[in-house]
Protein backbone atom coordinates (compact mmCIF):
# COMPACT_ATOMS: atom_id res chain seq x y z
CA UNK A 1 0.00 0.00 0.00
CA UNK A 2 1.20 3.18 -0.89
CA UNK A 3 1.86 6.33 1.76
CA UNK A 4 -1.25 8.39 0.18
CA UNK A 5 -3.43 4.96 0.22
CA UNK A 6 -2.10 4.89 3.60
CA UNK A 7 -3.13 8.58 4.47
CA UNK A 8 -6.74 8.35 2.50
CA UNK A 9 -7.62 5.35 4.98
CA UNK A 10 -6.30 6.80 7.92
CA UNK A 11 -8.48 9.98 7.16
CA UNK A 12 -11.59 8.17 6.51
CA UNK A 13 -11.35 5.88 9.17
CA UNK A 14 -10.33 8.67 12.03
CA UNK A 15 -12.33 11.85 10.62
CA UNK A 16 -15.37 10.34 8.82
CA UNK A 17 -16.67 8.15 11.08
CA UNK A 18 -20.86 6.91 10.86
CA UNK A 19 -22.70 9.82 12.04
CA UNK A 20 -20.16 12.20 12.72
CA UNK A 21 -21.07 15.49 10.73
CA UNK A 22 -20.70 19.44 10.89
CA UNK A 23 -23.64 20.68 13.21
CA UNK A 24 -26.28 18.42 14.17
CA UNK A 25 -28.93 21.21 13.96
CA UNK A 26 -28.66 21.80 10.41
CA UNK A 27 -31.26 23.30 8.44
CA UNK A 28 -32.49 20.40 6.00
CA UNK A 29 -32.82 21.77 2.72
CA UNK A 30 -32.27 20.33 -0.80
CA UNK A 31 -28.77 20.55 -0.77
CA UNK A 32 -27.96 19.18 2.56
CA UNK A 33 -30.08 16.37 1.87
CA UNK A 34 -28.14 15.70 -1.05
CA UNK A 35 -24.92 15.80 0.90
CA UNK A 36 -26.67 13.11 3.70
CA UNK A 37 -28.32 10.97 0.46
CA UNK A 38 -24.75 11.33 -1.10
CA UNK A 39 -23.04 10.15 2.60
CA UNK A 40 -25.15 7.06 3.29
CA UNK A 41 -25.08 5.49 -0.10
CA UNK A 42 -22.17 4.34 -2.34
CA UNK A 43 -21.70 7.90 -3.68
CA UNK A 44 -19.51 7.27 -6.71
CA UNK A 45 -18.66 10.27 -9.45
CA UNK A 46 -21.33 9.20 -11.27
CA UNK A 47 -23.94 8.90 -8.93
CA UNK A 48 -22.85 12.13 -7.46
CA UNK A 49 -23.51 13.67 -10.98
CA UNK A 50 -27.00 12.50 -10.98
CA UNK A 51 -27.95 13.30 -7.19
CA UNK A 52 -26.72 17.01 -7.30
CA UNK A 53 -29.63 19.87 -8.04
CA UNK A 54 -28.43 22.61 -10.01
CA UNK A 55 -27.46 25.09 -7.26
CA UNK A 56 -24.81 27.12 -7.31
CA UNK A 57 -24.54 27.76 -3.37
CA UNK A 58 -23.95 25.93 -0.28
CA UNK A 59 -26.12 25.77 2.95
CA UNK A 60 -25.15 25.55 6.18
CA UNK A 61 -27.06 26.07 9.13
CA UNK A 62 -25.56 29.26 11.16
CA UNK A 63 -26.12 31.30 14.17
CA UNK A 64 -25.12 34.50 12.83
CA UNK A 65 -26.53 37.79 14.65
CA UNK A 66 -27.62 39.65 11.73
CA UNK A 67 -27.42 39.09 8.12
CA UNK A 68 -24.11 40.31 6.70
CA UNK A 69 -21.99 39.20 3.31
CA UNK A 70 -18.46 38.74 2.84
CA UNK A 71 -16.68 38.82 -0.71
CA UNK A 72 -13.55 36.04 -0.97
CA UNK A 73 -10.77 37.06 -3.46
CA UNK A 74 -7.07 34.85 -4.26
CA UNK A 75 -4.80 33.28 -6.27
CA UNK A 76 -3.98 36.36 -8.52
CA UNK A 77 -0.44 34.99 -8.92
CA UNK A 78 0.31 38.61 -10.09
CA UNK A 79 3.60 39.27 -12.24
CA UNK A 80 4.85 42.57 -12.70
CA UNK A 81 2.71 44.42 -15.59
CA UNK A 82 5.84 44.21 -18.29
CA UNK A 83 5.12 40.27 -18.30
CA UNK A 84 1.76 39.97 -18.21
CA UNK A 85 -1.42 42.06 -18.61
CA UNK A 86 -4.17 39.24 -18.33
CA UNK A 87 -3.74 38.49 -14.71
CA UNK A 88 -3.83 42.30 -14.13
CA UNK A 89 -6.77 42.60 -15.57
CA UNK A 90 -8.68 39.97 -14.08
CA UNK A 91 -7.56 41.63 -10.73
CA UNK A 92 -9.25 44.86 -11.85
CA UNK A 93 -12.18 42.91 -12.57
CA UNK A 94 -12.61 40.98 -9.08
CA UNK A 95 -12.17 44.38 -7.67
CA UNK A 96 -14.88 46.63 -9.37
CA UNK A 97 -17.29 43.65 -9.02
CA UNK A 98 -16.39 43.63 -5.18
CA UNK A 99 -16.81 47.00 -4.33
CA UNK A 100 -20.05 46.99 -6.84
CA UNK A 101 -21.85 44.14 -4.31
CA UNK A 102 -24.99 45.57 -3.61
CA UNK A 103 -25.57 45.31 -0.52
CA UNK A 104 -21.86 45.84 0.49
CA UNK A 105 -20.01 43.66 1.51
CA UNK A 106 -18.82 44.02 5.56
CA UNK A 107 -15.15 42.73 4.22
CA UNK A 108 -12.80 41.11 2.11
CA UNK A 109 -11.02 38.43 2.87
CA UNK A 110 -8.00 37.86 0.53
CA UNK A 111 -6.80 34.01 0.65
CA UNK A 112 -2.76 34.03 -0.31
CA UNK A 113 -0.84 33.98 -3.47
CA UNK A 114 -1.07 37.89 -4.80
CA UNK A 115 2.18 37.10 -6.50
CA UNK A 116 3.38 34.76 -9.01
CA UNK A 117 7.17 35.05 -7.73
CA UNK A 118 7.03 36.75 -4.59
CA UNK A 119 9.04 39.61 -5.59
CA UNK A 120 7.87 43.15 -3.95
CA UNK A 121 6.76 45.00 -6.97
CA UNK A 122 4.31 41.91 -7.44
CA UNK A 123 2.67 42.40 -3.85
CA UNK A 124 3.36 45.85 -4.38
CA UNK A 125 1.07 46.10 -7.88
CA UNK A 126 -1.86 43.77 -6.01
CA UNK A 127 -1.95 46.38 -3.40
CA UNK A 128 -2.23 48.79 -5.58
CA UNK A 129 -5.08 46.97 -7.50
CA UNK A 130 -7.20 46.20 -4.51
CA UNK A 131 -7.11 49.65 -3.48
CA UNK A 132 -10.30 49.97 -5.50
CA UNK A 133 -11.81 48.08 -2.89
CA UNK A 134 -12.85 50.25 0.01
CA UNK A 135 -14.02 48.08 2.34
CA UNK A 136 -12.28 46.22 4.91
CA UNK A 137 -9.51 43.88 3.50
CA UNK A 138 -7.94 40.72 5.44
CA UNK A 139 -5.18 39.11 3.99
CA UNK A 140 -3.68 35.71 4.37
CA UNK A 141 -0.30 34.82 2.58
CA UNK A 142 0.19 32.00 0.09
CA UNK A 143 3.39 30.20 -0.83
CA UNK A 144 3.87 32.36 -4.00
CA UNK A 145 4.24 35.33 -1.85
CA UNK A 146 6.27 34.01 0.90
CA UNK A 147 9.52 32.53 0.02
CA UNK A 148 11.59 34.90 -1.98
CA UNK A 149 12.66 36.77 0.93
CA UNK A 150 10.95 34.58 3.24
CA UNK A 151 8.01 37.08 4.06
CA UNK A 152 9.95 40.04 4.42
CA UNK A 153 7.64 42.23 2.40
CA UNK A 154 4.59 40.37 2.86
CA UNK A 155 4.71 40.81 6.92
CA UNK A 156 5.51 44.75 5.86
CA UNK A 157 2.90 45.28 3.81
CA UNK A 158 0.21 43.30 5.63
CA UNK A 159 1.72 42.48 9.50
CA UNK A 160 0.94 38.92 10.99
CA UNK A 161 0.15 35.87 8.61
CA UNK A 162 -2.40 34.81 10.55
CA UNK A 163 -5.31 36.69 13.08
CA UNK A 164 -8.68 36.59 14.22
CA UNK A 165 -11.76 38.50 15.16
CA UNK A 166 -15.36 38.49 15.84
CA UNK A 167 -18.03 39.91 13.32
CA UNK A 168 -21.85 39.99 14.31
CA UNK A 169 -21.79 36.98 15.94
CA UNK A 170 -19.29 34.47 14.19
CA UNK A 171 -15.54 34.33 15.15
CA UNK A 172 -13.25 34.43 12.29
CA UNK A 173 -9.55 33.19 12.33
CA UNK A 174 -7.16 33.34 9.05
CA UNK A 175 -4.93 30.85 9.26
CA UNK A 176 -1.33 30.49 7.94
CA UNK A 177 -0.46 27.33 6.76
CA UNK A 178 2.30 28.53 4.14
CA UNK A 179 5.69 29.74 5.81
CA UNK A 180 6.43 26.22 7.84
CA UNK A 181 8.15 24.50 4.98
CA UNK A 182 11.41 22.12 5.80
CA UNK A 183 14.54 24.06 4.18
CA UNK A 184 15.02 22.26 1.38
CA UNK A 185 17.39 25.31 0.33
CA UNK A 186 20.07 25.87 2.83
CA UNK A 187 22.47 22.38 2.02
CA UNK A 188 21.68 22.98 -1.66
CA UNK A 189 23.01 26.59 -1.36
CA UNK A 190 20.31 27.63 -3.43
CA UNK A 191 19.54 31.51 -3.78
CA UNK A 192 16.23 33.33 -3.24
CA UNK A 193 15.24 33.12 -6.97
CA UNK A 194 16.37 29.49 -7.07
CA UNK A 195 14.02 28.54 -3.74
CA UNK A 196 10.94 30.79 -5.20
CA UNK A 197 11.05 28.74 -8.55
CA UNK A 198 10.61 25.51 -6.67
CA UNK A 199 8.26 26.70 -4.50
CA UNK A 200 6.51 28.13 -7.31
CA UNK A 201 5.73 24.88 -9.14
CA UNK A 202 2.79 23.15 -7.89
CA UNK A 203 4.30 20.26 -9.11
CA UNK A 204 7.61 19.80 -8.10
CA UNK A 205 9.29 17.41 -5.71
CA UNK A 206 11.90 19.77 -3.64
CA UNK A 207 10.16 21.63 -1.71
CA UNK A 208 8.55 18.63 0.07
CA UNK A 209 4.88 18.81 2.08
CA UNK A 210 5.22 22.37 2.76
CA UNK A 211 1.79 23.15 4.10
CA UNK A 212 1.39 22.96 7.62
CA UNK A 213 -0.34 24.95 10.24
CA UNK A 214 2.18 23.96 12.64
CA UNK A 215 2.05 23.19 16.85
CA UNK A 216 2.92 26.61 17.83
CA UNK A 217 -0.30 27.87 15.75
CA UNK A 218 -2.50 25.10 16.69
CA UNK A 219 -2.06 26.32 20.59
CA UNK A 220 -3.11 29.62 19.27
CA UNK A 221 -5.86 28.52 17.37
CA UNK A 222 -6.69 26.25 20.82
CA UNK A 223 -6.12 29.66 23.20
CA UNK A 224 -8.91 31.70 20.59
CA UNK A 225 -11.03 29.59 20.76
CA UNK A 226 -11.36 28.43 24.69
CA UNK A 227 -13.67 31.38 25.67
CA UNK A 228 -16.19 30.80 22.39
CA UNK A 229 -19.21 28.27 22.90
CA UNK A 230 -18.64 25.35 21.06
CA UNK A 231 -21.86 25.25 19.36
CA UNK A 232 -21.20 29.22 17.77
CA UNK A 233 -19.90 29.60 14.10
CA UNK A 234 -16.44 29.71 13.47
CA UNK A 235 -15.39 30.64 9.77
CA UNK A 236 -11.67 29.43 9.61
CA UNK A 237 -9.70 31.34 6.88
CA UNK A 238 -6.50 29.05 5.00
CA UNK A 239 -4.76 29.01 2.00
CA UNK A 240 -4.47 25.33 1.67
CA UNK A 241 -7.20 22.59 2.41
CA UNK A 242 -7.59 21.52 5.76
CA UNK A 243 -7.42 17.95 4.95
CA UNK A 244 -5.42 15.13 3.13
CA UNK A 245 -6.76 15.77 -0.75
CA UNK A 246 -3.43 15.24 -3.02
CA UNK A 247 -0.22 15.76 -1.31
CA UNK A 248 1.66 15.65 -4.11
CA UNK A 249 0.46 18.81 -5.17
CA UNK A 250 0.15 20.23 -1.61
CA UNK A 251 -3.76 19.81 -1.42
CA UNK A 252 -3.64 19.42 2.33
CA UNK A 253 -1.68 20.42 5.63
CA UNK A 254 0.77 17.64 6.50
CA UNK A 255 -0.52 17.75 10.47
CA UNK A 256 -4.83 17.39 9.54
CA UNK A 257 -4.44 14.99 12.32
CA UNK A 258 -3.82 17.87 14.96
CA UNK A 259 -5.75 20.43 13.41
CA UNK A 260 -9.07 17.71 14.16
CA UNK A 261 -8.20 17.22 17.07
CA UNK A 262 -8.00 20.87 18.21
CA UNK A 263 -11.20 21.31 15.96
CA UNK A 264 -13.26 18.92 17.29
CA UNK A 265 -14.90 20.22 20.08
CA UNK A 266 -16.53 22.70 17.98
CA UNK A 267 -19.19 21.57 15.87
CA UNK A 268 -20.15 24.64 13.76
CA UNK A 269 -17.11 24.84 12.00
CA UNK A 270 -16.54 26.06 8.06
CA UNK A 271 -13.12 26.22 6.26
CA UNK A 272 -13.20 28.44 3.45
CA UNK A 273 -9.77 27.58 1.39
CA UNK A 274 -7.62 28.54 -1.69
CA UNK A 275 -4.43 27.66 -3.32
CA UNK A 276 -6.71 24.89 -5.33
CA UNK A 277 -8.18 26.95 -7.81
CA UNK A 278 -11.48 24.64 -8.22
CA UNK A 279 -14.71 24.10 -6.82
CA UNK A 280 -14.41 21.81 -3.60
CA UNK A 281 -16.47 20.55 -0.94
CA UNK A 282 -15.85 18.39 1.86
CA UNK A 283 -16.88 17.54 5.40
CA UNK A 284 -14.24 15.87 7.74
CA UNK A 285 -15.30 15.32 11.08
CA UNK A 286 -17.69 18.17 12.36
CA UNK A 287 -16.22 20.45 10.24
CA UNK A 288 -16.96 21.98 6.85
CA UNK A 289 -14.20 22.58 3.80
CA UNK A 290 -15.02 25.16 0.93
CA UNK A 291 -12.60 25.00 -1.92
CA UNK A 292 -12.64 28.93 -3.99
CA UNK A 293 -11.62 29.70 -7.39
CA UNK A 294 -8.61 31.59 -8.36
CA UNK A 295 -8.77 34.51 -10.51
CA UNK A 296 -5.65 33.74 -12.30
CA UNK A 297 -5.90 30.21 -13.82
CA UNK A 298 -7.94 26.70 -13.11
CA UNK A 299 -6.08 24.08 -11.62
CA UNK A 300 -7.71 20.65 -13.03
CA UNK A 301 -8.82 18.27 -10.05
CA UNK A 302 -5.89 15.64 -8.44
CA UNK A 303 -6.12 12.49 -10.48
CA UNK A 304 -7.15 10.76 -7.18
CA UNK A 305 -8.67 12.03 -3.86
CA UNK A 306 -11.29 14.70 -5.18
CA UNK A 307 -13.92 14.25 -2.27
CA UNK A 308 -17.11 12.51 -2.98
CA UNK A 309 -19.64 15.33 -1.77
CA UNK A 310 -17.85 18.06 -4.37
CA UNK A 311 -19.67 18.50 -6.80
CA UNK A 312 -16.77 19.80 -9.68
CA UNK A 313 -16.90 22.48 -11.54
CA UNK A 314 -16.65 22.61 -15.06
CA UNK A 315 -14.41 21.70 -17.58
CA UNK A 316 -12.61 25.26 -18.68
CA UNK A 317 -11.77 26.31 -21.72
CA UNK A 318 -8.40 27.00 -22.33
CA UNK A 319 -9.24 29.27 -24.69
CA UNK A 320 -11.13 31.90 -22.76
CA UNK A 321 -9.04 33.46 -19.95
CA UNK A 322 -12.21 34.22 -18.02
CA UNK A 323 -13.26 30.77 -17.52
CA UNK A 324 -12.74 28.45 -14.82
CA UNK A 325 -11.72 31.09 -12.68
CA UNK A 326 -13.41 34.45 -10.43
CA UNK A 327 -14.11 35.23 -7.06
CA UNK A 328 -16.78 34.48 -4.57
CA UNK A 329 -19.42 35.99 -2.12
CA UNK A 330 -20.24 34.53 1.04
CA UNK A 331 -23.82 35.46 2.89
CA UNK A 332 -24.65 34.73 6.06
CA UNK A 333 -27.84 35.01 8.32
CA UNK A 334 -29.16 33.41 11.06
CA UNK A 335 -29.35 30.22 9.37
CA UNK A 336 -27.33 29.86 6.78
CA UNK A 337 -24.07 31.04 4.80
CA UNK A 338 -24.67 30.60 1.13
CA UNK A 339 -21.51 30.71 -0.66
CA UNK A 340 -21.80 31.47 -4.72
CA UNK A 341 -18.92 31.06 -6.91
CA UNK A 342 -18.76 34.33 -9.54
CA UNK A 343 -17.36 31.91 -12.43
CA UNK A 344 -16.47 34.64 -14.94
CA UNK A 345 -18.04 33.16 -18.89
CA UNK A 346 -19.82 30.92 -17.25
CA UNK A 347 -23.53 30.44 -16.42
CA UNK A 348 -23.00 26.81 -15.26
CA UNK A 349 -20.54 26.87 -12.65
CA UNK A 350 -21.18 22.95 -11.97
CA UNK A 351 -20.92 19.72 -14.64
CA UNK A 352 -24.29 18.86 -15.64
CA UNK A 353 -23.19 15.86 -17.09
CA UNK A 354 -20.05 13.64 -17.34
CA UNK A 355 -18.48 15.12 -20.46
CA UNK A 356 -18.31 18.42 -18.31
CA UNK A 357 -15.78 17.32 -16.61
CA UNK A 358 -12.04 16.55 -16.90
CA UNK A 359 -12.65 13.99 -14.16
CA UNK A 360 -14.69 11.92 -16.33
CA UNK A 361 -11.51 10.93 -18.34
CA UNK A 362 -9.68 8.89 -16.00
CA UNK A 363 -5.58 9.07 -16.15
CA UNK A 364 -2.84 7.78 -13.99
CA UNK A 365 -0.40 10.23 -13.65
CA UNK A 366 3.54 9.82 -12.60
CA UNK A 367 5.32 12.82 -11.32
CA UNK A 368 7.73 14.50 -12.59
CA UNK A 369 11.90 13.65 -12.68
CA UNK A 370 13.70 16.82 -13.99
CA UNK A 371 13.77 18.43 -10.74
CA UNK A 372 15.47 15.81 -9.52
CA UNK A 373 18.06 15.41 -11.46
CA UNK A 374 21.38 17.38 -10.13
CA UNK A 375 21.67 19.94 -9.06
CA UNK A 376 18.53 19.73 -7.62
CA UNK B 1 28.03 -21.06 -49.50
CA UNK B 2 28.46 -18.55 -51.93
CA UNK B 3 28.18 -15.84 -49.85
CA UNK B 4 30.53 -17.21 -47.30
CA UNK B 5 33.19 -17.84 -50.07
CA UNK B 6 32.74 -14.48 -51.40
CA UNK B 7 33.29 -13.14 -47.94
CA UNK B 8 36.25 -15.10 -47.30
CA UNK B 9 37.77 -13.82 -50.44
CA UNK B 10 37.53 -10.42 -49.11
CA UNK B 11 39.37 -11.35 -45.82
CA UNK B 12 42.24 -12.14 -47.55
CA UNK B 13 43.11 -8.98 -49.22
CA UNK B 14 44.34 -6.84 -47.34
CA UNK B 15 43.45 -3.73 -48.89
CA UNK B 16 39.98 -4.75 -48.36
CA UNK B 17 40.48 -3.86 -44.44
CA UNK B 18 38.84 -0.59 -44.59
CA UNK B 19 35.72 -1.54 -46.30
CA UNK B 20 35.40 -4.39 -43.75
CA UNK B 21 34.72 -1.74 -41.21
CA UNK B 22 32.36 0.36 -43.22
CA UNK B 23 30.47 -2.80 -43.99
CA UNK B 24 30.72 -3.86 -40.02
CA UNK B 25 29.46 -0.60 -39.49
CA UNK B 26 26.10 -0.94 -41.86
CA UNK B 27 25.46 -4.50 -41.19
CA UNK B 28 25.98 -3.85 -37.38
CA UNK B 29 22.80 -2.12 -36.32
CA UNK B 30 20.93 -4.54 -38.23
CA UNK B 31 22.20 -8.09 -37.25
CA UNK B 32 22.07 -6.57 -33.85
CA UNK B 33 18.28 -6.67 -34.11
CA UNK B 34 18.48 -10.26 -35.27
CA UNK B 35 20.11 -10.94 -31.57
CA UNK B 36 18.77 -11.71 -27.65
CA UNK B 37 18.73 -8.23 -26.55
CA UNK B 38 21.65 -7.45 -23.76
CA UNK B 39 21.14 -5.60 -20.43
CA UNK B 40 23.25 -2.86 -21.57
CA UNK B 41 20.96 -2.41 -24.30
CA UNK B 42 18.15 -2.39 -22.63
CA UNK B 43 19.53 0.28 -21.01
CA UNK B 44 20.95 2.31 -23.51
CA UNK B 45 17.29 2.46 -25.02
CA UNK B 46 15.85 4.10 -22.00
CA UNK B 47 18.53 6.12 -21.48
CA UNK B 48 17.79 7.42 -24.54
CA UNK B 49 14.14 7.38 -24.09
CA UNK B 50 14.19 9.14 -20.69
CA UNK B 51 16.85 11.55 -21.92
CA UNK B 52 14.11 13.21 -24.09
CA UNK B 53 11.37 13.00 -20.91
CA UNK B 54 13.69 15.15 -19.23
CA UNK B 55 14.16 17.25 -21.38
CA UNK B 56 10.44 17.46 -22.23
CA UNK B 57 9.70 17.72 -18.29
CA UNK B 58 12.39 20.90 -18.23
CA UNK B 59 10.32 22.70 -20.94
CA UNK B 60 6.73 21.47 -20.13
CA UNK B 61 7.73 23.29 -16.51
CA UNK B 62 8.90 26.93 -18.14
CA UNK B 63 12.83 26.18 -18.13
CA UNK B 64 13.86 29.34 -20.01
CA UNK B 65 17.50 28.42 -20.95
CA UNK B 66 16.68 25.21 -22.25
CA UNK B 67 13.99 26.65 -24.85
CA UNK B 68 16.50 29.56 -25.70
CA UNK B 69 19.21 26.56 -26.28
CA UNK B 70 16.66 24.78 -28.32
CA UNK B 71 15.66 27.96 -30.28
CA UNK B 72 11.96 27.68 -29.16
CA UNK B 73 9.70 30.44 -27.72
CA UNK B 74 7.01 28.09 -25.82
CA UNK B 75 5.85 31.33 -24.29
CA UNK B 76 5.60 35.11 -23.86
CA UNK B 77 3.28 35.41 -21.10
CA UNK B 78 5.25 34.17 -17.75
CA UNK B 79 2.83 31.01 -18.25
CA UNK B 80 4.00 27.37 -18.75
CA UNK B 81 2.33 24.38 -19.78
CA UNK B 82 3.01 22.58 -16.13
CA UNK B 83 0.63 25.68 -14.56
CA UNK B 84 -2.09 24.54 -16.16
CA UNK B 85 -1.03 20.79 -16.12
CA UNK B 86 0.75 19.49 -13.01
CA UNK B 87 1.96 15.76 -13.38
CA UNK B 88 0.72 16.22 -17.37
CA UNK B 89 -2.47 15.74 -15.96
CA UNK B 90 -5.79 16.60 -18.03
CA UNK B 91 -3.58 16.72 -21.28
CA UNK B 92 -4.99 13.51 -21.88
CA UNK B 93 -2.66 12.24 -24.88
CA UNK B 94 -4.30 8.80 -24.69
CA UNK B 95 -7.73 10.42 -26.37
CA UNK B 96 -5.27 11.99 -29.64
CA UNK B 97 -5.98 11.76 -32.33
CA UNK B 98 -9.72 13.42 -32.11
CA UNK B 99 -11.80 15.80 -32.89
CA UNK B 100 -10.82 18.83 -31.04
CA UNK B 101 -13.19 21.24 -30.09
CA UNK B 102 -11.32 24.85 -29.22
CA UNK B 103 -9.59 24.24 -32.64
CA UNK B 104 -12.40 23.36 -34.38
CA UNK B 105 -10.81 20.22 -36.61
CA UNK B 106 -9.26 16.92 -36.22
CA UNK B 107 -6.03 17.21 -33.98
CA UNK B 108 -3.17 15.30 -33.28
CA UNK B 109 -1.24 15.58 -29.29
CA UNK B 110 0.96 17.76 -31.43
CA UNK B 111 -1.28 19.76 -33.39
CA UNK B 112 -2.72 20.48 -29.46
CA UNK B 113 0.96 21.01 -27.70
CA UNK B 114 0.71 23.95 -30.80
CA UNK B 115 -2.70 25.47 -29.99
CA UNK B 116 -1.35 25.59 -26.31
CA UNK B 117 1.84 27.62 -27.03
CA UNK B 118 -0.28 29.56 -29.28
CA UNK B 119 -2.96 30.58 -27.39
CA UNK B 120 -2.89 30.34 -23.38
CA UNK B 121 0.90 30.89 -23.72
CA UNK B 122 1.10 33.34 -26.75
CA UNK B 123 4.64 31.82 -27.68
CA UNK B 124 5.88 30.60 -31.24
CA UNK B 125 4.40 27.31 -32.74
CA UNK B 126 7.17 25.12 -32.88
CA UNK B 127 7.73 22.51 -36.19
CA UNK B 128 5.57 19.38 -35.23
CA UNK B 129 9.01 17.45 -36.01
CA UNK B 130 11.29 19.22 -34.23
CA UNK B 131 13.68 18.24 -31.12
CA UNK B 132 11.64 20.29 -28.80
CA UNK B 133 8.27 18.94 -29.88
CA UNK B 134 9.15 15.12 -29.90
CA UNK B 135 10.59 15.86 -25.97
CA UNK B 136 7.45 17.44 -25.04
CA UNK B 137 5.72 14.54 -26.40
CA UNK B 138 8.01 12.08 -24.60
CA UNK B 139 7.19 14.04 -20.94
CA UNK B 140 3.22 14.14 -21.67
CA UNK B 141 3.27 10.50 -22.77
CA UNK B 142 5.09 9.23 -20.24
CA UNK B 143 3.79 11.05 -17.25
CA UNK B 144 0.55 9.21 -18.51
CA UNK B 145 2.14 6.05 -18.27
CA UNK B 146 -0.81 3.71 -17.42
CA UNK B 147 -3.57 5.72 -18.81
CA UNK B 148 -6.07 3.55 -20.68
CA UNK B 149 -6.00 4.73 -24.69
CA UNK B 150 -9.47 6.13 -25.97
CA UNK B 151 -8.52 7.46 -28.89
CA UNK B 152 -11.61 10.07 -30.06
CA UNK B 153 -12.61 10.78 -26.71
CA UNK B 154 -14.01 14.28 -25.99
Amino acid sequence: MSELDRERRELATVLQRPGVRPDPLLRITRRTFVHRSCLTGAATVAQTFAWWPLLNTIDVAYAAEEPFKFAWVSDTHLYPKSVNTRFVEKVQRAAREVQAMNPPADFMIFGGDLAQLGRANELELGVELLNEVKIRKVFIPGEHDWYYDMGAKWKQLFDKPNWTFDHKGVRFIGLDTVTRGPDYWTVRKMSPEERMDHMATLDGSVAGPWAGVGRDQLDWVQKTLADWDKARPVVIFSHNPLYEYYPPWNFWVRDWREVNEVLKPYTNVTNIHGHVHQVLYNEIGTMRSIGMLATSWPWPYAPEGVPKLTKPMIRADPGDFYDGVGWETLSMNKDRIETQYVMWGRKEVFVQSPPDSSLSQPEILRPRIADQIWPY
Amino acid sequence: MKTSARFTVVLTRPCLVGALGVIALVVGPASANKDPVTPQQLKAYEDAFMEQVRIGDLLFHGDAALAKKMNVVLTTTGMACAMCHPFASDTHPQAFPKYQVSMNKFATLRDMINWCIEKPNQGEKIDSDSDAMKALEAYIYWSNTGSVLVPGKY
